[in-house]
């Protein structure tokens, strides 16, 4: 069963080593012991400041969170980095041909897969990159394989092995998934994202070179490795392909692959923590080197003690030295490990969270220009579809993307004489856009990289996102709804894209609109809002906000896609799926936001939702977009979002009520008299105490968004009593190790609003002390505050 | 915008398109034709086409957009999503492969007897006519039995693709045969 890991470090061994350059794993970054360490790796680095394992900081966080931290990648853990390698070549008599296979033939059909590997047009290039996915159950290769049997082991019926997709399969395993899921407790909920679709995807990651050898027949040998993994962020593992293709090439045989499989597996990540859903979403809005810093500590302390323990019976080293052998993340956001291939240590670095339907490394920036620049120098008018067009023929390509996958259609990224790692990232990068981490069901359906061979399973699939370098699918444009052409930067929608059912929503919204009017006040505006939207995006990207600024605004974007869609069906449908009605909470338009059900309880406040400013912005917004959520309302992403929704209710609503992000856009959006403010702030005081209620209301509050500001303006409000309890949710809120570093950010204004309204509490509450005991405890909060300056 | 003036041009001058498929068993000389029409005078090596290529060449006034995809037995499937919208085939043999000229008739066969490859242009490169041991053009048009064809219009050419010889000739019979129906 326990996995046996090629290289799992011997303890002396790695003592030996860290003694015999002691000078040297004190300045790097050391992740594990590895016994391969014997390469010294230069450190002209050693200036960079890394942060070394401070034992108090773990201290520091078990107080708050004493549970222990898991990894995410344990030790002991049956599952592989890697799980097979391939060769294959190009047989000038026969075509593709699969050459070797590691550790065992990967099922399938063969020849398929080595025509995959070798992409259209390889003959032109030198060198080329693919991505492409494998639909691979996981316990299928269970007879044939000694260890590769893990915990994962599902009551699935075996998928389709084939690179096509299998639509049908998903319903059925969805329905069951979706039972343990709602069933889920806040302590499995780190699970959460693998309810839903089956088996995880097997992402292959595949190097093609042509090499000119004027010895062999007709003058060229072309091959191909591919390195099969579970892991999303297959990237990480280019140099390793590129040096173990290279070898390859000298020496054609099975050990070749052998020596990079064990090499790839004997990659330690198992002081990488888990963290939870929330924790997750914190993490990866912010950009705080430190978030969660402590849990990294708190798994090098866990494996001290470990090791301590082991180390006793055997001979007893320096404590202090095992303390140097691990050094903390300079940045949160990854993690760096290493992998030695022959003798050499490349290193790699993993991110710490990983969002369904981020496959890969893409720039969505680099999407968004390549479509952008065409439209804006010389636009071109589109047919209007209503699903598509929702803002007119001159709708930006990116939003006619966008609009395209959330109603499930078939995109097809065209790159004729472009390399297939460029239209395979285009197709990563479009599934990342479509998704923002909210929704899934893309980038099973995705093709990175694909050729007319596989045409007619293509075809099979409804609603696909497919890569292809051949300008034959441009005349065919029965194949594709909306094809993207990446040289010229020019998208099409097909003359055979099928017409938009007219539906229940759209008869009610014409029926508003003929007794309101309320399409004289849309002639003139960006009812959708996505032209301003996309103005706002080109602005950020010309201003180098960078890349997780966009990937943060298109999250947003594609959540708000679903709040508004949610509003949408409460008012045509007068219920709707994607959101789950907290306790006293009830569903009647006329139920105004923030009145309070229950006068005793402070936090059965009313509302929740998206917030608009009036009813009319919000009749507008709603009418606008109609058709493109009548469109996503019968999609996969749809239905797989409403189990997320309740597979996620608990993971990811500790507090249910009140609707803390409904009542904080309230705050952030709406101009509020006192007293409505007032009872937001109380109710969020009385309702975030434990430590995921406050890292749920981190979730609403993003550094993009103005952090804790909104929050922090409860400290100027007229009545003493919102001020004090402002001031007990924001001294919570601080004492949080995520909400440390939110309290950090908050600006010097609100700190000292914030210690004047404590100091005054304390002195009326303690009227005999002096001031010294009221100030003896905000003592470390005015470090705090003061340390703010120097970070 | 400037393919718009090209195009502009074209209506005027009378400038035709024409979408040509290249296909023929591996390693008949499909590549090397096509890069002698694209790069005239310039020594032309090829290595084997995983897929295909496509490049447009313009000579006497007609554009033609020619598509080579790669013959190796298992892809040949492929061919016939290259079909579509197809004005001209050319189908290359080599002529000293003797062994393999049943091979060559049967697929070739196959492509024309498409419903949507029923009004193409056949032009039949008999290549490879420096090789020792070469079948004449004669011998290539029995052996693929293209006088059994009905309403089709074909040509066979001897050509030596390595040297450029004959090429430009096949090219001269389909811009004569083309229908002058303007393309869209």
């Amino acid at each position: 069963m326990n996995l046996t890991l090629p290289h799992r470090p011997s303890e002396d061994n790695a003592h030996s080593l860290s003694t015999s350059s002691s000078s040297k794993t004190n300045a790097l970054p050391r992740l594990s012991p590895s016994p391969s360490i014997v390469h010294k790796r230069s450190v002209s680095n050693s200036g960079i400041s890394v942060r070394v394992y401070d034992p108090n900081l773990a201290a520091g966080a078990t107080a708050f969170k004493s549970r222990k931290c898991k990894s995410q990648y344990p030790r002991d853990s049956a599952e592989r980095h890697v799980e097979y390698i391939l060769v294959a070549s190009f047989n000038i008599d026969r075509g593709p041909i699969m050459e070797h296979q590691y550790p065992a033939p990967i099922s399938g059909d063969e020849s398929m897969l080595a025509e995959l590997m070798l992409p259209d047009q390889t003959h032109v290039r030198s060198q080329d990159w693919t991505i492409f996915f494998l639909h691979k159950d996981s316990s299928v290769d269970q007879e044939d394989d000694d260890s590769v049997q893990g915990k994962k082991k599902k009551k699935k019926k075996k998928k389709k092995k084939k690179a096509g997709s299998s639509p049908r399969g998903n319903g059925t395993d969805d329905s069951e998934e979706d039972l343990n899921g709602s069933s889920q407790e806040e302590e499995t909920s780190d699970e959460e994202d693998e309810s839903g679709e089956g088996p995880p995807l097997m992402y292959v990651l595949n190097l093609v070179n042509t090499k000119q050898d004027h010895t062999v027949k007709r003058g060229a040998v072309v091959k191909a490795m591919a390195i099969c993994t579970r892991h999303s962020f297959l990237h990480i593992y280019k140099p390793l392909l590129l040096l173990a293709l290279e070898d390859y090439f000298k020496s054609p045989y099975l050990e070749t692959l052998a020596t990079l499989y064990h090499a790839l597996n004997a990659m330690d990540l198992s002081l990488l923590p888990k963290l939870s859903l929330l924790e997750r979403q914190i993490l990866q809005a912010s950009n705080c080197k430190d978030m969660f810093i402590e849990k990294f500590a708190h798994m090098i302390s866990q494996r001290i003690e470990e090791e301590g323990e082991s180390l006793d019976t055997d001979s007893p080293p320096s404590p202090k030295r095992s303390v140097s052998k691990y050094a903390l993340p300079r940045d949160t956001h990854e993690f760096e490990s290493k992998i030695v291939y022959n003798d050499i240590p490349i290193p790699v670095k993993v991110p710490t969270v990983i969002w369904p339907e981020v496959v890969g490394d893409f720039s969505l920036i680099k999407l968004i220009q390549i479509f952008s620049v065409p439209h804006s120098t010389s636009p071109q008018p589109f047919p209007i579809h209503p699903h598509l067009t929702t803002s007119g023929p001159y709708t930006h390509p990116i939003i006619i993307l966008i609009n395209a996958m959330l109603t499930q259609k078939r995109v097809v990224f065209l790159g004729h004489n472009r390399p297939s790692g460029e239209v395979a990232e285009a197709v990563l990068a479009a599934c990342a856009l479509a998704s923002g981490g909210v929704l899934r069901g893309f980038t099973r359906h995705a093709f990175p990289y694909t050729d007319l061979s596989k045409i007619d399973d293509l075809l099979k699939v409804p609603g696909f996102i497919a890569g292809v370098t051949n300008p034959t699918f441009a005349n065919h444009p029965e194949w594709w709804d909306l094809l993207c052409d990446l040289p010229t930067g020019r998208m099409k929608i097909s003359s055979h894209v099928e017409p938009a059912p007219i539906t229940e929503g759209l008869l009610y919204f014409q029926q508003q609109a003929a007794l309101n009017y309320i399409h004289a006040s849309n002639l003139n505006a960006d009812p959708t809002g996505d032209t301003q939207f996309m103005e706002d995006i080109q602005r950020s990207i010309s201003n180098r906000y960078g890349e997780n600024a966009i990937r943060a605004k298109w999250r947003a974007y594609i959540m708000k896609f679903a709040r508004v869609a949610s509003s949408f069906e409460e008012t045509v449908y007068g219920a709707s799926n994607l959101y789950i009605i907290g306790p006293n909470e009830e569903l009647s338009p006329d139920s105004p936001s923030g009145a309070q059900t229950d006068p005793l309880d402070p936090t059965t406040l009313r509302g929740h939702g998206y917030v608009w400013p009036d009813e009319i912005s919000k009749q507008r917004e709603l009418m606008a977009s109609v058709s493109r959520i009548e469109g996503w309302r019968t999609t996969r992403s749809y239905y797989s979002f409403i189990q997320d929704i309740a597979a996620m209710y608990y993971p990811a609503r500790p507090i249910m009520k009140p609707d803390l992000q409904h009542h904080h856009e309230r705050l952030r959006t709406l101009k509020l008299s006192p007293p409505e403010a007032g009872v937001i702030y109380v109710a969020f005081s009385h309702a975030v105490k434990s430590y995921t209620g406050i890292c749920q209301l981190l979730t609403v509050t993003p550094e993009n968004q103005a952090g804790l500001f909104y929050l922090s303006m409860g400290l100027f409000h007229p009545d003493q009593s919102v001020r004090e309890a402002t001031v007990d949710l924001l001294e919570t809120i601080s004492e949080h190790p995520a909400g440390q570093h939110f309290w950090n950010q908050l600006n010097r204004f609100a700190k000292l609003a914030f210690f004047r309204v404590k100091r005054g509490r304390d002195a009326s509450q303690n009227p005999i002390s002096g001031p010294e005991a009221g100030s003896g405890e905000p003592q470390s909060l005015v470090g705090v505050a003061m340390g703010d300056g120097s970070k | 915008m400037g393919g718009q003036v090209s195009k502009l041009m074209g209506k005027i001058f009378g400038t035709k398109e024409m979408r040509i498929l290249m296909l023929g068993l591996d390693a008949a000389g499909k590549t090397t034709i096509l890069y002698k029409l694209k790069l005239t005078n310039q020594e032309v090596t090829t290595i084997p086409t995983v897929g295909f290529n496509v490049e447009s060449v313009t000579y006497k006034n007609v554009k033609f957009n020619v598509w080579d995809v790669g013959g190796q037995d298992k892809i040949r499937p492929l061919w016939r999503h290259y079909y579509s919208g197809t004005q001209g085939l050319i189908f290359v043999v080599d002529s000293s492969d003797t062994a393999r000229m049943e091979e060559a008739r049967s697929e070739l066969h196959k492509i024309i007897n498409d419903r949507e490859m029923k009004d193409a242009l056949l032009l039949v490169f008999a290549n490879k006519q420096d090789v020792q041991g070469h079948l004449s053009p004669e011998d290539i048009t029995n052996s693929l039995q293209l006088n059994k064809l009905k309403d089709k219009l074909w040509y066979v050419v001897p050509s030596v693709a390595t040297e450029g010889t004959g090429i430009f000739e096949g090219l001269a019979w389909l811009s004569n045969n083309v229908k002058t129906q303007p393309q869209k």
